[in-house]
């Protein structure tokens, strides 16, 4: 038998992101469903607008450990109950803080999901924030702080926005806080602060998967519909993005002696995804450090071995947003990697050829049906563009925009972003690094413990 | 009520095992491949070869240039990847349905023809990426050596499962180029393949298509050595103590458990669940809740075919607490669950938590297929994809208890304890 020939690849089923039946509740909160038939487990996600700007510096934190606190008792159930609750009816919850607000995600099967509704309802309505769990959950972020100090990655992230923004931006310390400041929040505090900042005014829920046969509008009314809050105002989030140090442009290198690997993250600032030229930016991840084959891991992985592989990527925020590029790499070829990465970096400003420019569009445009096939993509999708304040259709659109980019909108793009300047954190060992990254001639070099 | 999922099997002539499971909601298909081979197989002096071997498939085969495999498909829309195991290695792709066959056609080149473009640079450079990959996985991460340590505390010197998937800088240094060209031969072969299409493809379409680019492939490899004796729970307790630079005491408790696909599996899995796998577990309440004495702790159950499978413990031992402590109300746990069985309460809460997390993870062609492939390789029958959570949620409260009296009792537990180094006064 012959083998075959290598087979063509067809041209791409048109295809859109579903598009969501969108309710406006008397309470001040948007519902937008999407009705995705097979999905038998349904996804809620629910947005809040918030930003960390508003914390009092000397509580900073308190948005997130709120977050924490939320399913760990309420009104009507303590902390145990709550959990019960919840695992009894296949329920999966989680909240957090991202840039642009709180969030509240929720997993159930699908008969279950009016017992959830209520649950959720109960969450963002009526936690009671319990003197015990407040106390154990300061405690359990305390501890996480520290291993987080243990890890490379997130060690360089925290060196790198204290080095990189300025010190009067909230961006510039760690969202979820730090020792001194979590640990002095009270009961009190979180009492008042959710009162203030979270309800339904301004919020979006999004409820993915099969809906068929299910009353939505009519379950969601006779839940969450009757969140009605008193002291609620929509807070003011940050429309610029957060100012840069003065000195942001140099070199930090965090000493871990001994270590095995050094972590690198450099970056500099980016857009956000309203910025009129987003489209481009995704792609450029991509095509700098978005995959094996891209230009920093056809390099430092494939060609040279140093790395199992460092990831450029464009990470926008509510307002502004971050170029970072970021991985290990073994620990005798430091300097070599670095002197490597900061010249693709840099060479990228003279732009990018024809086949980059393919690979990276048709990359993202065309993965699209597959990422967005599950009820929680959808859901996560939709729900953090709401918090965007973006409308529906940008995701569909965004993906149009980017099949329309031409070699010369990468190339501005890029050095619209790319100046040449970068703040640099290097995780690692000083003592036999340090001199010649300072050889380098790549920035001012500061060394500090870890 | 068991699902129905639609699944379609056939054999091609050399041996490849096919499942085809249609599902038209996305324009999209994965396409998944599990060889019968992982770390299991390997041997003394050559470990991290399965997965040291897996990246080499990405190298280039007989019509594919280096590098191509992964360009060509995600200049298609296609995401993929591949992972080694104890038990197999697989390796996939989820591509739109234009570019199934491009897809069809890189995966035969480098399953029938890999040897024809490996070369010692291309070796020598998947080495080097591998050992960073172990550096930034576990050398270079706190407590990044306890499941190592687990694996050979658990399992005897010498057992397939003593010896960690990624394996050692001196065994990866070892292998050679003809190492590579046995490993090929001996476990990499349709007849030690399984093969699932799983989204926007009809039955007939994808017979046919896999029949045109796998049809042709040599029936060479043989199928993988069968499963060894069954091991009997760790006649212990044994223990290892690391003190070491680590920003708390954790604790990491193993089991031995019985094989994968069995009902004691599942029962002892459920009584891991409800020790410790929820908000609300026993365990969870005891040392997290109330007494304060972890940050944090989870239980799993790893299930693996050959004679026995792995149950893990893990504590975060809280800054103030003692380690050894947390270790004796586990102790006390253990026991009482062994004679009194769940509550049910329990029972109800740890077979919801399994309806959702099964359905969650059929939701996607993607893990709908390596599931397929999964039970289709390593238990001989994909249509148990409708029917196991329904085998989930008949086990009783009294098989839960007699599986935990069985396997989970304090003297078969292996403790590896990672301990805060004392600062030098």
């Amino acid at each position: 038998m012959s083998t075959p020939t290598r087979p063509e690849v067809g041209p791409p089923t048109p295809w859109s992101f579903p598009r969501p039946e969108t309710h406006r509740l008397p309470n001040g909160l948007t519902l937008k469903a999407f009705h995705l038939p097979g999905q038998y487990v349904i996804s809620v996600r629910t947005v809040i607008p918030l930003s960390t700007t508003v914390e009092r510096r000397d509580r900073e934190g308190i948005a997130a450990l709120m977050s924490r606190l939320l399913d760990e008792g309420t009104a009507r159930h303590t902390s145990e109950e709550f959990a019960e609750l919840m695992e009894r009816k296949g329920i999966a919850l989680g909240a957090g803080m991202s840039d642009g607000g709180l969030g509240v995600d929720l997993d159930v099967p699908r008969r279950n999901l009016a017992d959830a509704l209520d649950v959720l309802r109960q969450v963002l309505a009526e936690p009671a924030f319990p003197e015990d769990e407040v106390r154990r959950m300061i405690r359990s972020r305390l501890a996480e702080i520290e291993q987080e100090r243990a890890l490379a990655p997130h060690r360089a992230m925290r060196e790198f926005i204290a080095t990189h923004f300025d010190a009067s931006e909230r961006a510039s310390r760690p969202s979820a806080g730090r020792p001194e400041t979590v640990s002095a929040i009270t009961r009190e505090d979180l009492v008042d602060f959710h009162a203030r900042h979270v309800g339904p005014e301004g919020a979006t829920m999004v409820v993915a998967g099969d809906l068929s046969d299910l009353d939505l509008p009519a379950l969601v009314a006779a839940t969450l519909g009757e969140w009605r809050p008193q002291l609620h105002v929509v807070p003011e989030r940050p429309t610029r993005a957060p100012q840069r140090a003065h000195d942001a442009a140099r070199i930090v290198i965090v000493d871990r002696p001994g270590s095995v690997q050094t972590e690198f993250c450099i970056g500099w600032d980016g857009p956000d995804r309203r910025a009129a030229g987003w489209a481009a930016y995704p792609v450029l991840g991509y095509v700098v450090g978005g995959s094996p084959t891209a230009r920093i891991d056809d390099v430092l992985r494939e060609e040279k071995g140093y790395t199992y592989g460092i990831r450029s990527s464009f990470r926008p925020r509510h307002a502004g947003g971050l170029f970072v590029t970021s991985g290990s790499v073994r620990s005798d070829a430091t300097v070599e990697s670095l002197g490597l990465l900061l010249d693709i970096l840099q060479g990228a400003r003279e732009g990018f050829s024809e086949e980059e420019l393919r690979a990276g569009v048709d990359f993202i445009t065309r993965t699209a049906p597959g990422r967005f096939a599950t009820a929680d993509a959808v859901a996560d999708e939709a729900a953090a563009r709401a918090l965007d304040d973006l409308p529906d259709d940008f995701t569909t659109d965004n993906l149009a925009r980017m099949r329309r980019l031409t070699r010369d909108d990468l190339a501005r793009a890029y050095s619209e972003v790319v100046t040449g300047d970068w703040t640099v954190v290097i995780v690692g060992d000083a003592g036999a690094h340090a001199e010649a990254v300072r050889a380098l001639g790549r920035g001012p070099v500061s060394v500090i413990g870890a | 009520m068991p699902l129905d999922y639609p699944i379609h099997t056939r054999t091609l002539a050399n041996g490849l095992r096919v499942i085809v499971s249609p599902d038209h909601t996305a324009p999209v298909v994965t396409v998944n491949l599990w060889v019968g081979v992982g770390s299991r197989h390997e041997q003394q002096g050559r470990t991290g070869f399965a997965h040291l071997f897996e990246h080499l498939m990405f190298q280039g085969s007989r019509s594919v240039a280096k590098g191509e495999h992964f360009e060509s498909l995600m200049a298609a829309g296609g995401r993929l990847n591949a992972t080694t195991w104890f038990d197999r290695t697989n390796y996939f792709e989820t591509v739109p349905s234009e570019a199934l066959e491009l897809a069809l056609w890189l995966e035969a080149d480098r399953h029938g023809h890999l040897l024809d473009a490996v070369t010692q640079d291309n070796l020598d450079n998947q080495r080097d990426v591998v050992k960073e990959e172990k550096r930034q996985r576990y050398d270079n991460v706190p407590y990044g050596h306890a499941l190592m340590e687990v694996y050979a505390a658990v399992f005897p010197e010498g057992h397939p499962y003593h010896h960690p998937t990624i394996g050692s800088m001196e065994d990866l240094d070892a292998a050679s180029l003809e190492d590579v060209h046995d490993f090929f031969r001996r476990y990499y072969g349709p007849r030690n393949t399984v093969l699932t299409l799983c989204g926007d493809i009809s039955e007939e379409d994808g017979f046919a298509a896999v029949e045109r680019y796998f049809g042709g492939l040599g029936d060479t490899a043989e199928p993988t050595d069968p499963t060894g004796s069954r091991l009997q729970p760790l006649d212990g307790p044994a223990r290892v103590e690391r003190h070491e630079d680590v920003p708390n005491d954790r604790l990491h408790i193993g089991f031995r458990l019985p094989p994968d696909f069995t009902d004691d599996f599942y029962a002892v899995s459920l009584a891991l669940e409800i020790l410790g796998g929820m908000a609300s577990s026993r365990l969870v309440k005891r040392l997290v809740r109330r007494e304060h004495l972890a940050n944090g702790l989870s239980c799993t159950a790893m299930g693996f075919v050959d004679g026995v499978s792995l149950g893990l413990i893990v504590a975060d031992v809280d800054e103030d607490a003692d380690p050894s402590e947390v270790e004796a109300h586990i102790v006390e746990e253990l026991t009482r669950f062994a004679a009194e069985g769940p509550t049910p309460e329990e029972l109800e809460a740890a077979r919801a938590q399994t309806e959702r997390s099964w359905l969650s993870a059929l939701a996607s062609p993607e893990e709908r297929a390596d599931i397929l492939s999964h039970l289709a390789l390593l238990h001989g029958d994909p249509s148990l994809i409708n029917t196991n959570l329904d085998t989930h949620l008949a086990i009783g409260a009294d098989q839960i208890r007699e599986a935990a009296a069985a396997w989970l009792l304090p003297q078969h537990r292996a403790v590896v304890a990672h301990i805060v180094e004392e600062e030098a006064a």
